[in-house]
C-alpha cells in the first residue's frame, strides 16, 4: 500500500489547487521498479534495475488544461507544483477555443493489482541470467550464426490516484517478457529470426510464471537455424497474392490500421503535428465498412493477463471490454474523459494512461484484440492455391491519417497448391487500411488465437511509450501487393 | 530551474563511489521544463516537469559490472542505489569486454546555457503560440508545440573523473492545415530568442495554401528536393543502422569494409560534432570521454565511425566520446549528426529542376533492409510538384522506398543553409536541404 506520506502529497496537492482556483483536479502518485537484463554470444552485457518515483498534477481552470510534475517529493515542492499548473492552465486559457467538460465518472476508491503467481523481482538474478545464458548457447550451437541475443524486462508498476471528485485508487501492475533473437550477418543482409516475438520478445501482465512458460532454450535452435536459412532462401516474388499472417504479424496490422486512428484525440486533430490524425471521422460510426464480415474488433482492458491490462485508467474509469469493429462495420473510438462529449458520448472507455509520474495521460490502447474466426491456419493453407505465410513483424510504416501502410516480416513461406513450400526471405506486404481489412475471408478459431504484448507504442509529445496488446489468430487477405521493392 | 550544482551532485557521488566495489560510475541528472502543444488552433496540452536521475555502474573482480539507478539524490536513496548495483555485480558473471573507467580529462569549453530560456514561464511560451496563431488566417488551423528544458548533467568516476554541464534547449514546431492540405517548419536550438515562432508559422502556412486541391500523382523515381527535414530523416537511419562502432564491428553496417571507398556523391560529407556553435551536444560523452568531432563521410568517401569505450577497445582504437549511458547495449552512437552545407539556395535547386518533386518532411519512417540501407516512409505536410525549374501544385503524399546511401550517391546539389529537425520517436540531426536524382515512391495515398 502506498504509505500516508505519499497519500498527505497528493492531498495537499488537490487543496492547492483548488484553492488556487481548479475546478478540477488530479494528482497522481508513480513509482515504478524495473529490471533489464541483456545477453549477447554467450555474454552478459548487460544488467540493471532502476526505479523511479514522482508526483503529477493535473488541473482545469476556467475549462483549460495545466500539468505540472516532480520527482522532488516534498511538501513544500508539492504545493509549488500544485500552484504552477494552475498558472499554466491560466496561461492556456486566453488561447483556447472551447471549454474542456469532462465526462461525468464515479468516484471510487478501491485498491487493484496484476495477479501474479511469481514475483519476478523476487527470483534470483543468477537464475535469469542462467536461463538467458542457455538460451544464447542454444543459438550459437547453430554453425553460421553470427549473433545470439538473450533478453528479459521486469516492470513493476504502483500508483495512486487522487482527484477532488473523490477517487482514491491504488494499482500494482506487474508486466513481464523475454526473447531471444538471431542474427545471421551476410555480405549483404543481416536476416534475424525472434522468439516468440520481435521487439525483446513476449510480454505480459504476469510474473515469472510467463518467463518459465516461453521454453526460449527449447526455440533457439530452431530460429537460429532459420536465421541461417534465409541467406539461400529466394526473396519474396513482386506481385498481388494471397497473403496469411501469423498472430506475431497480425497483432501489428491491428495496432497500426485499427488501434491507432480509433484513437479519438488523433481523430479531433490533437496529435496532428506528431504523429498524425486518422482517416475516420465521428460520423462514421455505426456506418464505415471498416472491413469484411469476418473482422471484429475489440478493447478489452480486462483480458487477463495481457500487457494492457489495469483496473482503471488513469483518469479513474473503470477497464472495460466493448466492441470497436463489429462484423466489419466500425461502431466506436477508445476515448478519454475529455474526449468523448465532443462527439456526444456520455462516458468516457477508460483508455487514458500517462508512461510516468511527469506526463499526462493520453489516450493509449490497451489490448486492441481481433476476435477469433471459425478456420485454423491448416484450413487457411489447404484451401490456398497460390499464396505467402509471412512471421514476425521485422518492419512497419503508415501514413499521418492510417490509410497507406507497409509491413516486412523475418520469415515467410510459399503457399502452393495448399501445401507450404520454400522458405521466403525479405517478405513484405502493403496495401490501404479499408481496402485490406476487407480483403480478410477467414481467421483462425479460439485455439489458435493469441495475445501478444508490444512494450514499444511511442505517442505525444513529451514522448511517451505505452505498453499494448493485441490478441488475434492467424488471417487469410485475398490479393494483397507483396515484394515492394525500393 | 534552480541549478542544484556540481556541489549537491559531488555529495551523491561520494557515497555512489562507496567502498565495496572495484570501481564507480555515476551519472546524475536534473531536468526541468515546459511543452506548451497546439491544436486545432488552441492551447490544447500543457505541461511541465522537474526530474532527477541517477545511476550507479558497480565493477567489482575487476570486470563484473551492474548497474542500478533512481530518482532520488538523499543520501538513503543513492545508498539505495549503489546497494542494488553492487548486488547486481556480485551476481553477473565476468565480460572480458569491460574496458574500464574513463580517466580524468579535459573538456571542450562551451557555453550551452541560456538563462533567458531556462528562466521561460508558461506564460512566454503561451506568447509564443499566440504569435504563430497570428500568421494564421481563419481558414487554417495551427497545430505544434513551444517546449523550452534546461539541464544539468554530472559524471563521477572512482578514477577521479568529474564532468558537469549546464545546457538549455528550445524547440518549436508548427504544422498549417487547411481543408485539403498542410504545411509543417520546425526549429531546434539552445535559446527560446534564436527561434523566430513568425517566420515558421509562416513558412507552414505559405506550404498549406500553396498546397491547396493536390493532384494525384504517379508513384515511380523521380528527381527529388529533400528539405532539410527530409534529409535529416535519411541521416538519423544511417546513425542508427552504421555510424556507430558496435554495428561496424558486427558487420551490420554499411560502412563495414569500405573504409576509404567512394559510397557517396561527392557533394556529402557528414560528421558529428557535438560542441559545433549551433550544435545541441554536450563536450563529453556518457563515459566521460571528452567529446569529438568525428569526420563520417568526407566528400563521399567512407572516413570511419564513432566509438566508445568498449567499441574501441575491441577495435583497438580510442573512444571519439560516443558513449551512450551503461548498461549500453547499442554501442555508440552519433547524437549530434550534421551534413555539410553546399553552395546552392534552396530557390536554385528548384529552378534547376524541370521535372520532380519536393518534400517538405517524411513521416513514421522504418528500416526495410538494415546493411542495404533500404527505408520506406511517406512524405507529409508539403509535397509539391515542380515543372520548369517552379513548385507547380501540390501533389498527393507518396510512399518512398529507397536505398538511403544509395541516394546520398544521386545527389545533384546541397543546400546552403542547415536546419536542426527532429525524427518521430527518436533523436535530430542537422542537415541542409538536398537535390537527388532517380529517388524512389512505391505507391501513393489518398491525401
Amino acid at each position: 500500500m502506498v504509505d500516508d506520506e505519499v497519500r498527505a502529497l497528493t492531498e495537499r496537492a488537490l487543496d492547492v489547487a483548488r484553492a488556487a482556483g481548479a475546478s478540477y483536479a488530479d494528482a497522481r502518485y508513480l513509482a515504478e521498479d524495473s529490471e533489464s537484463i541483456d545477453v549477447e554470444n554467450g555474454r552478459v552485457e548487460g544488467v540493471s534495475r532502476g526505479s523511479d518515483a514522482g508526483i503529477g498534477v493535473r488541473v482545469l481552470v476556467d475549462g483549460a488544461w495545466g500539468f505540472a510534475g516532480t520527482a522532488l517529493m516534498d511538501a513544500k515542492e508539492i504545493e509549488r507544483v500544485a500552484g504552477l499548473a494552475v498558472e499554466i492552465a491560466r496561461s492556456s486559457r486566453p488561447l483556447l477555443r472551447a471549454p474542456v467538460v469532462l465526462a461525468d465518472e464515479q468516484p471510487v476508491g478501491t485498491f487493484w493489482e496484476t495477479p501474479i503467481e511469481e514475483d519476478p523481482f523476487a527470483v534470483s538474478l543468477d537464475e535469469k541470467i542462467d536461463l538467458l545464458l542457455k538460451a544464447s548457447a542454444e543459438l550459437q550451437s547453430v554453425q553460421g550464426l553470427t549473433i545470439a541475443q538473450s533478453s528479459m524486462d521486469f516492470w513493476r508498476r504502483h500508483s495512486f490516484l487522487a482527484t477532488s471528485e473523490g477517487a482514491r485508487i491504488e494499482q500494482v501492475i506487474t508486466q513481464s517478457g523475454a526473447g531471444i533473437v538471431a542474427l545471421a550477418v551476410g555480405d549483404r543482409e543481416v536476416q534475424q529470426r525472434s522468439f516468440p516475438n520481435s521487439f525483446r520478445g513476449h510480454f505480459a501482465c504476469k510474473g515469472y510464471e510467463h518467463i518459465r512458460s516461453l521454453d526460449l532454450a527449447e526455440n533457439a535452435a530452431r530460429i537460429a537455424e532459420e536465421a541461417v536459412a534465409l541467406h539461400k532462401a529466394p526473396e519474396c516474388p513482386s506481385g498481388r497474392t494471397t497473403i496469411i499472417l501469423d498472430p506475431n504479424q497480425l497483432c501489428l496490422q491491428v495496432h497500426e490500421s485499427v488501434g491507432h486512428p480509433l484513437e479519438l484525440d488523433r481523430v479531433l486533430g490533437m496529435e496532428a503535428a506528431y504523429a498524425g490524425t486518422s482517416f475516420v471521422k465521428p460520423d462514421d460510426r455505426g456506418s464505415l465498412r471498416y472491413g469484411s464480415d469476418q473482422i471484429t474488433i475489440t478493447c478489452d482492458s480486462t483480458l487477463p493477463g495481457a500487457l494492457g491490462s489495469y483496473g482503471y485508467d488513469d483518469e479513474g474509469v473503470p477497464s472495460r471490454r466493448e466492441v470497436l469493429i463489429e462484423n466489419g462495420v466500425f461502431q466506436r473510438f477508445l476515448s478519454s474523459r475529455e474526449t468523448a462529449p465532443v462527439i456526444d458520448e456520455t462516458r468516457s472507455n477508460g483508455t487514458m494512461r500517462a508512461d510516468g509520474w511527469g506526463v499526462i495521460p493520453l489516450i493509449r490502447m490497451p489490448n486492441i484484440n481481433l476476435e477469433p474466426g471459425t478456420s485454423s491456419l491448416d484450413e487457411m493453407i489447404g484451401t490456398t492455391d497460390d499464396g505467402i505465410f509471412m512471421s514476425t513483424n521485422i518492419s512497419w510504416s503508415i501514413d499521418d491519417k492510417r490509410t497507406n501502410f507497409q509491413f516486412g516480416t523475418e520469415i515467410a513461406w510459399e503457399i502452393k497448391k495448399g501445401k507450404l513450400g520454400r522458405m521466403l526471405r525479405n517478405p513484405n506486404y502493403a496495401g490501404k487500411t479499408v481496402e485490406f481489412w476487407s480483403s480478410c475471408d477467414a481467421l483462425g478459431g479460439k485455439d489458435e488465437w493469441k495475445v501478444y504484448g508490444t512494450p514499444n507504442c511511442g505517442k505525444g509529445q513529451p514522448a511517451q511509450v505505452a505498453r499494448v496488446a493485441h490478441g488475434t489468430s492467424p488471417g487469410r487477405f485475398r490479393d494483397v501487393q507483396v515484394g515492394v521493392r525500393g | 530551474m534552480t541549478l542544484l550544482g556540481e556541489d549537491r551532485f559531488e555529495e551523491a557521488a561520494r557515497i555512489a563511489l562507496g567502498d565495496g566495489v572495484d570501481a564507480a560510475l555515476v551519472l546524475a541528472f536534473h531536468s526541468a521544463g515546459g511543452l506548451t502543444r497546439f491544436a486545432s488552433s488552441q492551447i490544447h496540452q500543457n505541461t511541465w516537469r522537474e526530474s532527477v536521475a541517477i545511476s550507479v555502474m558497480a565493477v567489482v573482480d575487476g570486470n563484473r559490472v551492474g548497474v542500478a539507478s533512481g530518482s532520488s539524490l538523499e543520501p538513503d536513496a543513492v545508498r539505495a542505489t549503489l546497494d542494488a548495483a553492487k548486488a547486481i555485480a556480485a551476481v553477473t558473471p565476468a565480460n572480458s569486454d569491460f574496458p574500464g573507467l574513463a580517466e580524468p580529462a579535459s573538456y571542450p569549453a562551451a557555453n550551452l546555457w541560456d538563462d533567458a530560456t531556462a528562466e521561460t514561464t508558461p506564460a512566454e511560451r503561451a506568447d509564443g503560440v499566440a504569435r504563430a496563431f497570428e500568421e494564421f488566417p481563419s481558414s487554417i488551423d495551427a497545430a505544434g508545440y513551444i517546449e523550452t528544458t534546461a539541464n544539468e548533467v554530472f559524471i563521477a568516476g572512482s578514477t577521479g573523473l568529474r564532468a558537469y554541464a549546464t545546457s538549455t534547449q528550445a524547440g518549436c514546431s508548427v504544422m498549417a492545415i487547411a481543408q485539403n492540405s498542410s504545411g509543417f517548419a520546425e526549429s531546434v536550438e539552445r535559446k527560446l530568442a534564436s527561434l523566430d515562432v513568425p517566420a515558421l508559422a509562416e513558412r507552414a502556412v505559405k506550404k498549406a495554401e500553396l498546397g491547396r486541391d493536390p493532384a494525384d500523382v504517379e508513384p515511380g523515381a523521380y528527381t527529388v528536393i529533400l528539405e532539410p527535414a527530409a534529409t535529416s530523416t535519411l541521416l538519423q537511419f544511417l546513425a542508427f543502422l552504421g555510424f556507430g562502432g558496435k554495428a561496424f564491428l558486427e558487420g551490420r553496417s554499411f560502412m563495414t569494409g569500405k573504409i576509404g571507398e567512394k559510397i557517396m556523391d561527392d557533394k556529402i560529407t557528414i560528421l558529428d560534432d557535438p560542441v559545433a556553435p549551433d550544435a545541441l551536444g554536450l563536450p563529453f560523452d556518457f563515459e566521460g570521454t571528452p567529446s569529438s568531432r568525428v569526420v563520417l563521410i568526407d566528400k563521399g568517401v567512407a572516413k570511419d565511425v564513432v566509438w566508445d569505450r568498449t567499441t574501441a577497445k575491441k577495435a583497438g582504437r580510442e573512444s571519439t566520446g560516443h558513449g551512450l549511458p551503461p548498461p549500453n547495449t547499442m554501442g555508440p552512437l552519433p547524437l549530434n549528426l550534421r551534413m555539410e552545407p553546399g553552395d546552392q539556395s534552396l530557390e536554385q535547386l528548384v529552378a534547376s529542376t524541370d521535372r520532380g518533386l519536393l518534400v517538405t518532411r517524411f513521416h513514421y519512417s522504418n528500416v526495410v533492409s538494415e546493411k542495404e540501407t533500404v527505408l520506406t516512409g511517406m512524405t507529409r505536410d508539403g509535397t509539391f510538384a515542380i515543372e520548369d525549374g517552379k513548385l507547380a501544385r501540390g501533389v498527393k503524399n507518396l510512399r518512398f522506398m529507397q536505398n538511403a546511401v544509395e541516394a546520398l550517391h544521386h545527389v545533384e546539389g546541397v543546400g546552403d543553409t542547415t536546419e536542426t529537425s527532429t525524427e518521430l520517436f527518436f533523436g535530430g540531426s542537422r542537415a541542409p536541404a538536398i537535390k537527388v536524382r532517380d529517388f524512389k515512391f512505391s505507391s501513393a495515398t489518398t491525401h
